[in-house]
Protein backbone atom coordinates (compact mmCIF):
# COMPACT_ATOMS: atom_id res chain seq x y z
CA UNK A 1 0.00 0.00 0.00
CA UNK A 2 1.58 3.31 -1.04
CA UNK A 3 1.12 6.51 0.90
CA UNK A 4 -1.71 7.79 -1.29
CA UNK A 5 -3.71 4.59 -0.92
CA UNK A 6 -2.98 4.56 2.76
CA UNK A 7 -4.30 8.10 3.20
CA UNK A 8 -7.39 7.34 1.13
CA UNK A 9 -8.09 4.31 3.24
CA UNK A 10 -7.59 6.26 6.43
CA UNK A 11 -10.00 8.93 5.17
CA UNK A 12 -12.55 6.29 4.31
CA UNK A 13 -12.32 4.69 7.74
CA UNK A 14 -12.67 8.01 9.48
CA UNK A 15 -15.55 9.20 7.30
CA UNK A 16 -17.79 11.39 9.42
CA UNK A 17 -21.37 10.39 10.01
CA UNK A 18 -23.74 11.45 7.24
CA UNK A 19 -26.79 11.34 9.48
CA UNK A 20 -28.86 14.50 8.99
CA UNK A 21 -29.88 14.52 12.66
CA UNK A 22 -27.76 13.04 15.41
CA UNK A 23 -29.26 12.39 18.83
CA UNK A 24 -27.65 11.88 22.23
CA UNK A 25 -26.95 8.31 23.42
CA UNK A 26 -30.34 6.60 23.67
CA UNK A 27 -29.28 3.28 25.08
CA UNK A 28 -30.28 2.54 28.68
CA UNK A 29 -30.52 -0.60 30.78
CA UNK A 30 -34.05 -1.63 31.82
CA UNK A 31 -33.38 0.20 35.11
CA UNK A 32 -32.40 3.32 33.18
CA UNK A 33 -35.69 3.15 31.27
CA UNK A 34 -37.51 2.98 34.62
CA UNK A 35 -35.56 6.04 35.72
CA UNK A 36 -36.77 7.93 32.68
CA UNK A 37 -40.38 6.88 33.28
CA UNK A 38 -40.26 7.78 36.98
CA UNK A 39 -38.82 11.21 36.24
CA UNK A 40 -41.43 12.26 33.66
CA UNK A 41 -43.90 13.71 36.20
CA UNK A 42 -41.42 15.19 38.66
CA UNK A 43 -38.33 17.36 39.04
CA UNK A 44 -35.99 14.73 40.40
CA UNK A 45 -36.95 11.21 41.49
CA UNK A 46 -34.47 8.57 42.63
CA UNK A 47 -34.96 5.02 43.92
CA UNK A 48 -35.20 5.15 47.73
CA UNK A 49 -35.06 2.15 50.06
CA UNK A 50 -38.27 1.63 52.04
CA UNK A 51 -36.34 -0.20 54.75
CA UNK A 52 -33.31 1.99 55.45
CA UNK A 53 -34.05 5.16 53.46
CA UNK A 54 -30.81 4.97 51.43
CA UNK A 55 -31.07 6.90 48.13
CA UNK A 56 -29.65 5.06 45.10
CA UNK A 57 -27.99 6.43 42.00
CA UNK A 58 -27.31 5.15 39.37
CA UNK A 59 -30.59 3.18 39.49
CA UNK A 60 -30.26 -0.28 41.01
CA UNK A 61 -32.52 -3.22 41.77
CA UNK A 62 -31.35 -3.68 45.33
CA UNK A 63 -30.48 -1.15 48.01
CA UNK A 64 -26.73 -0.55 47.92
CA UNK A 65 -26.71 -0.16 51.70
CA UNK A 66 -28.94 -2.89 53.17
CA UNK A 67 -29.44 -5.06 50.03
CA UNK A 68 -33.21 -4.87 50.53
CA UNK A 69 -35.40 -4.98 47.43
CA UNK A 70 -38.11 -2.60 48.63
CA UNK A 71 -37.09 0.33 46.42
CA UNK A 72 -39.49 3.02 45.27
CA UNK A 73 -38.96 6.15 43.22
CA UNK A 74 -39.51 9.23 45.38
CA UNK A 75 -38.93 12.92 44.84
CA UNK A 76 -35.67 13.95 46.48
CA UNK A 77 -34.25 17.43 47.24
CA UNK A 78 -32.57 18.93 44.18
CA UNK A 79 -29.80 20.73 46.03
CA UNK A 80 -26.22 19.59 45.74
CA UNK A 81 -22.59 20.71 45.62
CA UNK A 82 -20.33 20.59 42.59
CA UNK A 83 -17.40 18.18 43.05
CA UNK A 84 -15.69 18.78 39.70
CA UNK A 85 -16.57 20.03 36.25
CA UNK A 86 -14.95 19.35 32.91
CA UNK A 87 -15.06 20.82 29.44
CA UNK A 88 -15.21 18.07 26.84
CA UNK A 89 -13.35 18.85 23.62
CA UNK A 90 -13.76 15.30 22.36
CA UNK A 91 -16.65 12.86 22.38
CA UNK A 92 -17.40 9.36 21.13
CA UNK A 93 -20.99 10.24 20.20
CA UNK A 94 -21.89 11.94 16.94
CA UNK A 95 -24.41 14.19 18.71
CA UNK A 96 -21.83 15.61 21.09
CA UNK A 97 -19.16 15.73 18.39
CA UNK A 98 -21.41 18.16 16.52
CA UNK A 99 -22.36 20.08 19.66
CA UNK A 100 -18.79 20.70 20.74
CA UNK A 101 -17.36 21.92 17.43
CA UNK A 102 -17.87 25.55 18.51
CA UNK A 103 -17.61 25.45 22.30
CA UNK A 104 -16.67 22.55 24.58
CA UNK A 105 -19.47 20.57 26.20
CA UNK A 106 -19.58 20.98 29.97
CA UNK A 107 -20.45 18.17 32.37
CA UNK A 108 -19.58 17.50 35.96
CA UNK A 109 -20.05 15.47 39.10
CA UNK A 110 -22.32 16.69 41.87
CA UNK A 111 -22.79 15.43 45.42
CA UNK A 112 -26.51 15.60 46.07
CA UNK A 113 -27.64 16.55 49.57
CA UNK A 114 -29.81 13.44 49.29
CA UNK A 115 -26.63 11.32 49.27
CA UNK A 116 -25.47 10.01 45.92
CA UNK A 117 -22.92 11.45 43.51
CA UNK A 118 -24.47 12.16 40.10
CA UNK A 119 -22.96 13.07 36.76
CA UNK A 120 -24.89 15.84 35.01
CA UNK A 121 -24.86 18.27 32.14
CA UNK A 122 -23.82 21.69 33.45
CA UNK A 123 -26.05 24.55 32.30
CA UNK A 124 -23.93 27.46 33.59
CA UNK A 125 -20.38 27.57 32.29
CA UNK A 126 -19.13 29.47 35.35
CA UNK A 127 -19.94 26.69 37.81
CA UNK A 128 -16.94 25.18 39.57
CA UNK A 129 -16.07 22.87 42.44
CA UNK A 130 -17.75 23.84 45.72
CA UNK A 131 -20.62 25.79 44.13
CA UNK A 132 -24.15 25.03 45.25
CA UNK A 133 -26.44 23.82 42.48
CA UNK A 134 -29.90 22.54 41.70
CA UNK A 135 -30.08 19.27 39.82
CA UNK A 136 -33.20 18.43 37.86
CA UNK A 137 -34.12 15.75 35.35
CA UNK A 138 -35.39 16.47 31.85
CA UNK A 139 -36.06 14.55 28.67
CA UNK A 140 -33.40 14.96 25.98
CA UNK A 141 -33.67 14.62 22.21
CA UNK A 142 -33.53 10.82 22.55
CA UNK A 143 -36.56 10.86 24.88
CA UNK A 144 -34.47 9.71 27.83
CA UNK A 145 -34.21 11.46 31.18
CA UNK A 146 -30.89 13.18 31.83
CA UNK A 147 -29.78 15.27 34.79
CA UNK A 148 -28.98 18.96 34.45
CA UNK A 149 -27.24 21.12 37.04
CA UNK A 150 -27.82 24.87 37.29
CA UNK A 151 -26.52 27.51 39.66
CA UNK A 152 -28.45 27.50 42.93
CA UNK A 153 -29.71 31.03 42.21
CA UNK A 154 -31.34 29.93 38.93
CA UNK A 155 -35.08 29.49 39.23
CA UNK A 156 -36.04 25.93 38.29
CA UNK A 157 -39.37 25.83 40.09
CA UNK A 158 -41.66 25.34 37.08
CA UNK A 159 -41.57 22.94 34.15
CA UNK A 160 -41.52 25.89 31.73
CA UNK A 161 -38.41 27.36 33.34
CA UNK A 162 -36.65 24.00 33.26
CA UNK A 163 -37.61 23.50 29.63
CA UNK A 164 -36.12 26.91 28.78
CA UNK A 165 -32.81 25.91 30.36
CA UNK A 166 -32.75 22.67 28.37
CA UNK A 167 -33.68 24.52 25.17
CA UNK A 168 -30.90 27.02 25.72
CA UNK A 169 -28.50 24.06 25.85
CA UNK A 170 -30.18 22.65 22.70
CA UNK A 171 -30.38 19.30 24.48
CA UNK A 172 -33.98 18.77 23.39
CA UNK A 173 -33.28 18.93 19.66
CA UNK A 174 -31.10 16.72 17.44
CA UNK A 175 -27.77 18.05 16.23
CA UNK A 176 -28.07 18.76 12.48
CA UNK A 177 -25.33 17.97 10.01
CA UNK A 178 -23.43 21.13 9.08
CA UNK A 179 -23.24 22.01 5.41
CA UNK A 180 -25.80 19.48 4.22
CA UNK A 181 -25.11 16.08 2.71
CA UNK B 1 -1.52 -14.58 54.40
CA UNK B 2 0.40 -17.55 53.08
CA UNK B 3 3.43 -16.71 50.94
CA UNK B 4 4.22 -17.74 47.37
CA UNK B 5 7.51 -19.56 48.07
CA UNK B 6 8.66 -21.75 45.22
CA UNK B 7 6.23 -20.29 42.66
CA UNK B 8 7.87 -18.39 39.79
CA UNK B 9 6.96 -16.32 36.75
CA UNK B 10 8.69 -16.95 33.46
CA UNK B 11 8.51 -16.54 29.66
CA UNK B 12 7.18 -12.98 29.31
CA UNK B 13 5.59 -12.43 25.90
CA UNK B 14 4.39 -9.16 24.36
CA UNK B 15 3.24 -9.12 20.75
CA UNK B 16 1.06 -7.74 18.03
CA UNK B 17 0.81 -4.09 19.07
CA UNK B 18 -1.09 -2.17 16.37
CA UNK B 19 -3.35 0.89 16.23
CA UNK B 20 -5.92 -1.13 14.34
CA UNK B 21 -5.99 -4.80 13.57
CA UNK B 22 -8.06 -7.12 11.40
CA UNK B 23 -7.55 -9.86 14.01
CA UNK B 24 -9.95 -10.69 16.81
CA UNK B 25 -9.15 -11.24 20.47
CA UNK B 26 -8.70 -15.00 20.05
CA UNK B 27 -5.89 -14.36 17.55
CA UNK B 28 -4.01 -12.33 20.13
CA UNK B 29 -4.62 -14.77 22.98
CA UNK B 30 -3.72 -17.76 20.80
CA UNK B 31 -0.61 -16.11 19.39
CA UNK B 32 0.62 -15.34 22.89
CA UNK B 33 -0.02 -18.99 23.85
CA UNK B 34 1.99 -20.16 20.82
CA UNK B 35 4.89 -17.89 21.78
CA UNK B 36 4.70 -19.04 25.40
CA UNK B 37 5.03 -22.74 24.59
CA UNK B 38 7.65 -21.98 21.95
CA UNK B 39 9.71 -19.94 24.43
CA UNK B 40 9.33 -22.53 27.18
CA UNK B 41 10.07 -25.40 24.82
CA UNK B 42 7.08 -27.40 26.02
CA UNK B 43 4.19 -29.15 24.31
CA UNK B 44 0.90 -27.28 24.45
CA UNK B 45 -0.71 -30.13 26.39
CA UNK B 46 1.72 -29.44 29.20
CA UNK B 47 -0.10 -26.16 29.77
CA UNK B 48 -2.74 -27.48 32.16
CA UNK B 49 -3.85 -24.11 33.53
CA UNK B 50 -5.28 -21.32 31.40
CA UNK B 51 -6.10 -17.80 32.63
CA UNK B 52 -7.47 -15.33 30.10
CA UNK B 53 -8.39 -11.65 30.19
CA UNK B 54 -10.03 -9.91 27.27
CA UNK B 55 -12.71 -7.29 26.67
CA UNK B 56 -13.33 -8.20 23.05
CA UNK B 57 -14.01 -11.95 23.15
CA UNK B 58 -17.68 -11.09 22.68
CA UNK B 59 -19.82 -14.19 22.96
CA UNK B 60 -16.75 -16.40 23.44
CA UNK B 61 -15.13 -17.15 26.77
CA UNK B 62 -11.94 -18.73 28.08
CA UNK B 63 -13.69 -22.07 27.69
CA UNK B 64 -14.43 -21.48 23.99
CA UNK B 65 -10.76 -20.73 23.46
CA UNK B 66 -9.70 -24.15 24.77
CA UNK B 67 -11.50 -25.70 21.80
CA UNK B 68 -10.08 -23.10 19.39
CA UNK B 69 -6.56 -23.87 20.52
CA UNK B 70 -6.93 -27.59 21.17
CA UNK B 71 -5.74 -27.44 24.76
CA UNK B 72 -7.03 -29.49 27.68
CA UNK B 73 -6.57 -27.46 30.88
CA UNK B 74 -7.69 -28.85 34.23
CA UNK B 75 -7.75 -25.35 35.71
CA UNK B 76 -9.26 -22.27 34.04
CA UNK B 77 -9.80 -18.66 35.01
CA UNK B 78 -11.29 -15.68 33.24
CA UNK B 79 -10.17 -12.48 34.92
CA UNK B 80 -11.89 -9.62 33.11
CA UNK B 81 -10.90 -6.84 35.45
CA UNK B 82 -9.18 -4.44 33.09
CA UNK B 83 -6.18 -2.90 34.78
CA UNK B 84 -5.87 -5.49 37.54
CA UNK B 85 -6.57 -8.52 35.36
CA UNK B 86 -2.87 -9.41 35.04
CA UNK B 87 -2.18 -9.31 38.77
CA UNK B 88 -5.44 -11.08 39.58
CA UNK B 89 -4.65 -13.84 37.05
CA UNK B 90 -1.15 -14.12 38.50
CA UNK B 91 -2.46 -14.42 42.06
CA UNK B 92 -5.05 -17.07 41.18
CA UNK B 93 -2.57 -19.00 39.04
CA UNK B 94 0.13 -18.95 41.72
CA UNK B 95 -2.30 -20.43 44.27
CA UNK B 96 -3.41 -23.08 41.76
CA UNK B 97 0.20 -24.16 41.19
CA UNK B 98 0.92 -24.00 44.91
CA UNK B 99 -2.07 -26.25 45.68
CA UNK B 100 -1.25 -28.67 42.88
CA UNK B 101 -4.36 -27.91 40.85
CA UNK B 102 -2.19 -27.11 37.83
CA UNK B 103 1.50 -27.46 37.02
CA UNK B 104 1.98 -24.84 34.32
CA UNK B 105 -0.49 -21.98 34.01
CA UNK B 106 -0.51 -19.68 30.98
CA UNK B 107 -1.79 -16.21 31.96
CA UNK B 108 -2.75 -14.26 28.85
CA UNK B 109 -4.34 -10.90 28.19
CA UNK B 110 -5.21 -9.94 24.65
CA UNK B 111 -7.56 -7.66 22.77
CA UNK B 112 -8.13 -6.74 19.18
CA UNK B 113 -8.80 -3.23 17.91
CA UNK B 114 -11.26 -3.27 15.04
CA UNK B 115 -12.08 0.09 13.47
CA UNK B 116 -14.14 2.12 15.96
CA UNK B 117 -14.45 -0.82 18.36
CA UNK B 118 -13.30 1.40 21.22
CA UNK B 119 -16.47 3.47 20.87
CA UNK B 120 -18.58 0.35 21.30
CA UNK B 121 -16.58 -0.78 24.35
CA UNK B 122 -16.87 2.64 25.98
CA UNK B 123 -20.60 2.92 25.23
CA UNK B 124 -21.31 -0.51 26.79
CA UNK B 125 -18.73 -0.65 29.55
CA UNK B 126 -21.13 -1.29 32.44
CA UNK B 127 -24.83 -0.84 33.21
CA UNK B 128 -24.09 2.14 35.47
CA UNK B 129 -22.00 3.69 32.78
CA UNK B 130 -24.74 3.13 30.18
CA UNK B 131 -27.42 4.65 32.43
CA UNK B 132 -25.59 7.42 34.21
CA UNK B 133 -22.21 8.28 32.68
CA UNK B 134 -22.10 7.80 28.91
CA UNK B 135 -25.19 9.98 28.14
CA UNK B 136 -23.39 12.97 29.67
CA UNK B 137 -21.18 13.97 26.77
CA UNK B 138 -20.07 10.45 25.82
CA UNK B 139 -16.53 11.32 26.77
CA UNK B 140 -15.75 7.72 27.74
CA UNK B 141 -12.92 7.26 30.24
CA UNK B 142 -11.53 10.71 29.39
CA UNK B 143 -14.56 12.39 31.00
CA UNK B 144 -14.40 10.30 34.19
CA UNK B 145 -10.67 10.83 34.58
CA UNK B 146 -10.79 14.53 33.77
CA UNK B 147 -13.08 14.92 36.80
CA UNK B 148 -10.67 12.91 38.95
CA UNK B 149 -7.70 14.86 37.60
CA UNK B 150 -9.39 18.24 38.11
CA UNK B 151 -10.31 17.30 41.68
CA UNK B 152 -6.76 16.13 42.40
CA UNK B 153 -5.34 19.37 40.99
CA UNK B 154 -7.74 21.44 43.12
CA UNK B 155 -7.08 19.41 46.25
CA UNK B 156 -3.31 19.04 46.11
CA UNK B 157 -2.21 21.87 43.81
CA UNK B 158 -0.89 19.58 41.09
CA UNK B 159 -0.18 21.27 37.76
CA UNK B 160 0.05 20.07 34.20
CA UNK B 161 3.85 20.22 34.24
CA UNK B 162 3.82 17.71 37.12
CA UNK B 163 1.86 15.25 35.00
CA UNK B 164 4.24 16.01 32.16
CA UNK B 165 7.12 14.55 34.19
CA UNK B 166 5.43 11.14 34.11
CA UNK B 167 4.50 11.28 30.43
CA UNK B 168 7.91 12.56 29.29
CA UNK B 169 10.04 10.06 31.21
CA UNK B 170 7.82 7.24 30.03
CA UNK B 171 8.21 8.37 26.45
CA UNK B 172 11.97 8.35 26.92
CA UNK B 173 11.70 4.75 28.10
CA UNK B 174 9.46 3.89 25.15
CA UNK B 175 12.07 5.36 22.78
CA UNK B 176 14.19 2.35 23.84
CA UNK B 177 11.45 -0.30 23.67
CA UNK B 178 10.77 -1.51 20.12
CA UNK B 179 7.15 -2.62 20.61
CA UNK B 180 5.90 0.74 21.91
CA UNK B 181 3.57 2.20 19.28
CA UNK B 182 4.64 5.75 20.12
CA UNK B 183 8.25 4.70 20.77
CA UNK B 184 9.59 6.03 17.45
CA UNK B 185 8.36 9.53 18.38
CA UNK B 186 10.04 11.83 20.85
CA UNK B 187 7.97 13.95 23.22
CA UNK B 188 9.15 17.34 24.48
CA UNK B 189 7.67 19.45 27.25
CA UNK B 190 6.42 21.88 24.61
CA UNK B 191 4.72 19.08 22.67
CA UNK B 192 3.05 18.02 25.90
CA UNK B 193 1.91 21.46 27.03
CA UNK B 194 0.73 22.55 23.56
CA UNK B 195 -1.15 19.34 22.81
CA UNK B 196 -4.78 19.61 21.82
CA UNK B 197 -7.25 19.65 24.71
CA UNK B 198 -9.38 16.52 25.21
CA UNK B 199 -11.36 16.97 28.42
CA UNK B 200 -10.82 19.59 31.11
CA UNK B 201 -7.19 19.40 32.25
CA UNK B 202 -6.50 16.33 30.09
CA UNK B 203 -4.70 16.96 26.83
CA UNK B 204 -3.65 14.55 24.11
CA UNK B 205 -0.56 13.11 25.82
CA UNK B 206 -2.42 12.47 29.08
CA UNK B 207 -4.61 9.95 27.30
CA UNK B 208 -3.67 6.43 26.30
CA UNK B 209 -4.16 5.30 22.74
CA UNK B 210 -6.46 2.28 22.47
CA UNK B 211 -4.75 -0.42 20.42
CA UNK B 212 -4.52 -4.15 19.78
CA UNK B 213 -1.98 -6.39 21.45
CA UNK B 214 -1.31 -9.43 23.58
CA UNK B 215 0.69 -10.06 26.73
CA UNK B 216 1.32 -13.23 28.68
CA UNK B 217 3.57 -15.23 30.97
CA UNK B 218 3.80 -18.66 32.57
CA UNK B 219 3.39 -19.51 36.24
CA UNK B 220 5.04 -22.71 37.51
CA UNK B 221 7.12 -24.25 40.30
CA UNK B 222 10.70 -23.09 40.59
CA UNK B 223 11.90 -26.68 40.13
CA UNK B 224 10.02 -26.97 36.85
CA UNK B 225 11.50 -23.70 35.59
CA UNK B 226 15.00 -24.91 36.47
CA UNK B 227 14.31 -28.22 34.77
CA UNK B 228 13.21 -26.38 31.61
CA UNK B 229 16.22 -24.04 31.97
CA UNK B 230 14.02 -20.93 31.94
CA UNK B 231 15.01 -17.61 33.54
CA UNK B 232 12.42 -16.67 36.15
CA UNK B 233 11.53 -14.31 38.96
CA UNK B 234 9.89 -14.85 42.34
CA UNK B 235 6.59 -13.58 43.73
CA UNK B 236 7.47 -11.96 47.07
CA UNK B 237 4.04 -10.71 48.11
CA UNK B 238 0.77 -9.59 46.59
CA UNK B 239 -2.64 -8.27 47.53
CA UNK B 240 -5.81 -6.76 46.10
CA UNK B 241 -8.80 -4.76 47.34
CA UNK B 242 -11.87 -3.62 45.46
CA UNK B 243 -14.35 -0.76 45.90
CA UNK B 244 -12.34 0.71 48.78
CA UNK B 245 -13.02 4.24 50.06
CA UNK B 246 -16.45 4.16 48.45
CA UNK B 247 -17.48 7.17 50.54
CA UNK B 248 -14.91 9.52 48.99
CA UNK B 249 -17.07 11.72 46.74
CA UNK B 250 -14.23 11.86 44.18
CA UNK B 251 -11.47 9.30 44.05
CA UNK B 252 -8.02 10.43 45.19
CA UNK B 253 -6.82 7.22 46.86
CA UNK B 254 -7.50 3.51 46.62
CA UNK B 255 -7.03 0.17 48.34
CA UNK B 256 -3.21 0.10 48.29
CA UNK B 257 -3.12 2.33 51.38
CA UNK B 258 -4.76 -0.43 53.37
CA UNK B 259 -2.60 -3.40 52.42
CA UNK B 260 0.76 -2.05 51.29
CA UNK B 261 2.34 -1.78 54.80
CA UNK B 262 1.55 -5.45 55.47
CA UNK B 263 2.62 -6.41 51.94
CA UNK B 264 6.04 -4.78 52.39
CA UNK B 265 6.38 -6.51 55.72
CA UNK B 266 5.58 -9.94 54.25
CA UNK B 267 8.07 -9.30 51.45
CA UNK B 268 10.69 -8.01 53.88
CA UNK B 269 11.27 -5.22 51.37
CA UNK B 270 10.33 -1.54 51.66
CA UNK B 271 9.60 1.15 49.07
CA UNK B 272 13.21 2.30 49.42
CA UNK B 273 14.40 -1.11 48.11
CA UNK B 274 12.25 -1.05 44.97
CA UNK B 275 14.41 -0.81 41.84
CA UNK B 276 11.57 -0.70 39.30
CA UNK B 277 8.02 0.57 39.68
CA UNK B 278 5.34 -0.26 37.13
CA UNK B 279 2.08 1.56 37.76
CA UNK B 280 -1.14 1.37 35.80
CA UNK B 281 -0.88 4.59 33.84
CA UNK B 282 -4.18 5.04 32.04
CA UNK B 283 -3.80 8.71 33.00
CA UNK B 284 -0.78 10.34 34.71
CA UNK B 285 -2.84 11.31 37.76
CA UNK B 286 -3.51 7.64 38.41
CA UNK B 287 0.21 6.85 38.36
CA UNK B 288 0.76 9.72 40.78
CA UNK B 289 -1.99 8.39 43.04
CA UNK B 290 -0.31 4.98 43.03
CA UNK B 291 3.10 6.44 43.91
CA UNK B 292 1.49 8.00 46.97
CA UNK B 293 -0.61 5.01 47.99
CA UNK B 294 2.22 2.52 47.42
CA UNK B 295 4.29 4.44 49.93
CA UNK B 296 6.85 6.24 47.76
CA UNK B 297 5.65 9.59 49.12
CA UNK B 298 2.88 10.92 51.34
CA UNK B 299 -0.63 11.66 50.10
CA UNK B 300 -0.64 14.93 48.23
CA UNK B 301 3.13 14.94 47.70
CA UNK B 302 2.92 13.19 44.34
CA UNK B 303 3.54 16.40 42.35
CA UNK B 304 6.76 17.26 44.21
CA UNK B 305 7.81 13.59 44.19
CA UNK B 306 7.68 13.34 40.40
CA UNK B 307 9.45 16.70 40.06
CA UNK B 308 12.30 15.42 42.24
CA UNK B 309 12.45 11.90 40.81
CA UNK B 310 14.10 10.68 37.65
CA UNK B 311 11.82 7.97 36.25
CA UNK B 312 13.96 7.03 33.23
CA UNK B 313 15.10 3.41 32.96
CA UNK B 314 18.78 4.40 32.59
CA UNK B 315 18.67 7.02 35.36
CA UNK B 316 19.92 9.66 32.90
CA UNK B 317 17.52 12.36 34.05
CA UNK B 318 18.48 15.42 36.04
CA UNK B 319 16.58 14.72 39.26
CA UNK B 320 18.58 13.30 42.16
CA UNK B 321 16.14 10.63 43.32
CA UNK B 322 16.09 7.67 40.92
CA UNK B 323 13.11 5.37 40.40
CA UNK B 324 12.78 3.70 36.98
CA UNK B 325 9.04 3.82 36.33
CA UNK B 326 7.05 2.11 33.57
CA UNK B 327 10.30 1.09 31.97
CA UNK B 328 8.82 0.12 28.59
CA UNK B 329 6.87 3.36 28.29
CA UNK B 330 3.68 2.13 29.92
CA UNK B 331 0.36 2.40 28.18
CA UNK B 332 0.84 6.11 27.59
CA UNK B 333 3.56 5.29 25.08
CA UNK B 334 2.96 1.61 24.18
CA UNK B 335 -0.80 1.98 23.69
CA UNK B 336 -3.58 0.44 25.77
CA UNK B 337 -4.23 -3.01 24.39
CA UNK B 338 -7.47 -3.59 26.29
CA UNK B 339 -7.01 -6.21 29.00
CA UNK B 340 -3.40 -6.82 27.93
CA UNK B 341 -2.63 -3.41 29.43
CA UNK B 342 -3.17 -4.99 32.85
CA UNK B 343 -0.40 -7.51 32.03
CA UNK B 344 2.10 -5.03 30.58
CA UNK B 345 3.71 -4.13 33.91
CA UNK B 346 4.15 -7.80 34.83
CA UNK B 347 5.71 -8.97 31.56
CA UNK B 348 8.02 -5.96 31.52
CA UNK B 349 9.10 -6.60 35.12
CA UNK B 350 9.82 -10.27 34.40
CA UNK B 351 11.99 -9.17 31.44
CA UNK B 352 13.78 -6.65 33.64
CA UNK B 353 14.39 -8.98 36.59
CA UNK B 354 15.63 -11.78 34.33
CA UNK B 355 17.95 -9.29 32.55
CA UNK B 356 16.27 -9.84 29.19
CA UNK B 357 14.76 -6.42 28.60
CA UNK B 358 17.04 -5.38 25.76
CA UNK B 359 17.81 -1.72 25.14
CA UNK B 360 15.65 -0.52 28.04
CA UNK B 361 17.30 -2.83 30.60
CA UNK B 362 17.53 -1.29 34.08
CA UNK B 363 20.97 -2.01 35.53
CA UNK B 364 21.08 -4.09 38.73
CA UNK B 365 17.31 -4.45 39.13
CA UNK B 366 16.49 -6.80 42.00
CA UNK B 367 13.01 -5.88 43.22
CA UNK B 368 10.14 -4.75 41.02
CA UNK B 369 6.75 -3.53 42.18
CA UNK B 370 3.79 -3.80 39.81
CA UNK B 371 0.47 -2.23 40.61
CA UNK B 372 -2.85 -2.46 38.88
CA UNK B 373 -5.91 -0.22 38.90
CA UNK B 374 -9.06 -0.45 36.93
CA UNK B 375 -12.66 -0.89 35.98
CA UNK B 376 -14.42 2.45 35.87
CA UNK B 377 -17.88 1.13 36.59
CA UNK B 378 -19.31 4.64 37.01
CA UNK B 379 -17.18 7.49 38.32
CA UNK B 380 -13.96 5.79 39.54
CA UNK B 381 -11.71 2.78 39.15
CA UNK B 382 -12.88 0.14 41.60
CA UNK B 383 -9.99 -2.31 41.63
CA UNK B 384 -6.54 -2.03 43.15
CA UNK B 385 -3.89 -4.73 43.21
CA UNK B 386 -0.14 -4.97 43.68
CA UNK B 387 2.54 -7.61 43.36
CA UNK B 388 6.16 -7.43 44.44
CA UNK B 389 8.54 -9.48 42.30
CA UNK B 390 12.19 -10.31 42.90
CA UNK B 391 14.88 -11.66 40.62
CA UNK B 392 16.16 -15.20 41.09
CA UNK B 393 18.72 -15.49 43.85
CA UNK B 394 17.66 -12.25 45.56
Amino acid sequence: MNLREKMQRRLKLSWPSLRARARPPKKRSPLGVQFTAANLPTVLALPCCNDCGHVQYPPTELCGHCLGDALAYRSVPTEGTVLATTRLHHSLSEYFKRRLTQTPWIMGSIKLDAGPVVLAHIADDELQAGDRVNVFSHTDASQQAVLIATAHSTDTSTAALRRDIVSAMALDVPAPKDGGL
Amino acid sequence: MKGYEGIVLTCPVSLGYAKQSPHGASWFVGSVLRELIHTAGIDKQQVDGFAVSSFSLGIDSAVSLTQHFGIRPRWIEQANMGGVSGIVALRRAARAVQCGEAAIVACIGGDGAAHRSFEATAANFSSWSVDAAFPYGAGGPNAAFSLITQHYMDKFGARRDDFARIALDQRYNANHYPQALLGPKRLSINDYMDARPIAGPLHLFDCVMPCAGGEGFLVMHEDRAKQLDLPYCHIRASDELHNSYADDPVQYRSGWIEYMPALYERANVGPENIDILQTYDDYPVISMMQMEDLGFCNKGEGPSFVQNTDMRFDKSGRAANKLPHNTCGGQLSCGQAGSAAGYLGITETIRQLTKRAGRNQVADARHGLVSGYGMVNYDRGLCSAAVLLSGAGV
